[in-house]
């Protein structure tokens, strides 16, 4: 019985000392409280001198950084006075291209019918364009290169304009005044009366003697600012032919 | 019987003297003192670590813009370099 009772007494220190041993395994001991002071301690070092080291690298960057802006303005401000300009007539120059350029995609957008119609903004556009390229600022290749698609883009409206052939209905003399001479001399047409042979020989199916057209007859409308040698030749025939008569 | 009884209780001084040193020999743990002295190293070592992290996000930033300025102003003196030609012509 004796033995037994020792036997439980052991047994129960043993499960003490095991369960002290065990929670002493959780807590940190104070070996290992100096190893980890000791390796944060050597990382605050570390980090704080990396700090220091970005700090300054951080603030060279910096300077020159400013340098920069400061070496470009001095470029551009001497690149603006190679063309005897400066950095406010540069930004009026952009700002004129950049209408430039919004008028030429609005109309690219028209339909080819409205564009005729708008024909006068086109050759206004073209004088605006010829205009932007007489100043010097457009030898500037940021300038340069933009004038130089406007250009691509008014040639592209004049061609789609050229192939176009604008249409008159003819009206009535009573009411319209209607004759070839007439019809030559109206601002949307050619706003010069004498060049009513181009109408004439651009509808010779139409008509055989330019003196007489019909109402309701669709004349169409040849491009030209003069008279080629044919529309001269005939004109010269017509007027020969009525001092004869 | 009573040989081995002695024995039994022999070893459990033993084992009870044995146990207590070792308790003694690890009971020497850091303080709260000495803890909080710990904490606030690791506290302070991941706030350096947050602050180096965006010094190093600022310099790659300002090196990034450096190299675009750089560029920006090579073009201005290409520029020149050909307008001074179309000027020439």
């Amino acid at each position: 019985m004796k033995l037994y009772t020792h036997s439980v007494v052991l047994a129960a220190l043993l499960v003490v000392a095991l369960g002290a041993a065990s929670a002493q395994d959780e807590k940190m001991t104070k070996d290992q409280w100096q190893q980890e002071i000791a390796k944060y301690t050597q990382q605050r070092n570390d980090l704080s001198a990396k700090a220091k080291t970005l700090d300054q690298d951080v603030a060279s960057l910096q300077a020159q950084s400013t340098q920069l802006d400061a070496d470009y303005q001095k470029c551009m401000d001497a690149l603006y006075a190679l063309v005897g300009s400066d950095a406010s007539k540069a930004a009026a120059y952009r700002a004129d291209i950049e209408a430039a350029e919004n008028k030429a995609n609005e109309l690219s957008r028209l339909s080819d019918a409205d564009l005729v119609a708008r024909s006068g903004d086109v050759d206004a556009l073209a004088a605006t364009v010829k205009g932007l390229w007489e100043n010097k600022l457009s030898l500037i290749p940021e300038f340069w290169d933009r004038l130089t698609a406007l250009n691509d883009k008014v040639k592209s409206l004049q061609a789609t304009l050229a192939n176009q052939v604008k249409v008159y209905t003819v009206g009535t003399w009573a009411k319209d005044r209607d004759c070839l001479w007439n019809i030559s001399k109206k601002k949307d047409i050619y706003d010069n009366a004498w060049l009513w042979p181009k109408i004439w020989q651009g509808n010779r199916d139409e008509i055989k003697d330019p003196d007489v057209i019909h109402k309701g007859q669709k004349l169409k409308i040849p491009k030209g600012n003069e008279l080629n040698a044919e529309e001269k030749a005939a004109a010269k025939k017509y007027y020969a032919k009525k001092a004869a008569k | 019987m009573h040989k081995l009884n002695r024995t039994v209780t022999a070893l459990a001084m033993a084992l009870l003297l044995a146990g207590s040193v070792a308790v003694v020999g690890c009971s020497s743990s850091p303080d709260e003192a000495q803890m909080k002295q710990l904490n606030d190293l690791k506290d302070e070592v991941a706030s350096l670590q947050k602050d180096v992290a965006a010094k190093e996000d600022q310099k790659s930033t300002l090196n990034k813009d450096i190299a675009e300025k750089n560029a920006k102003l090579k073009k201005c003196n290409d520029d020149q370099a050909i307008v001074k030609q179309r000027l020439a012509k």
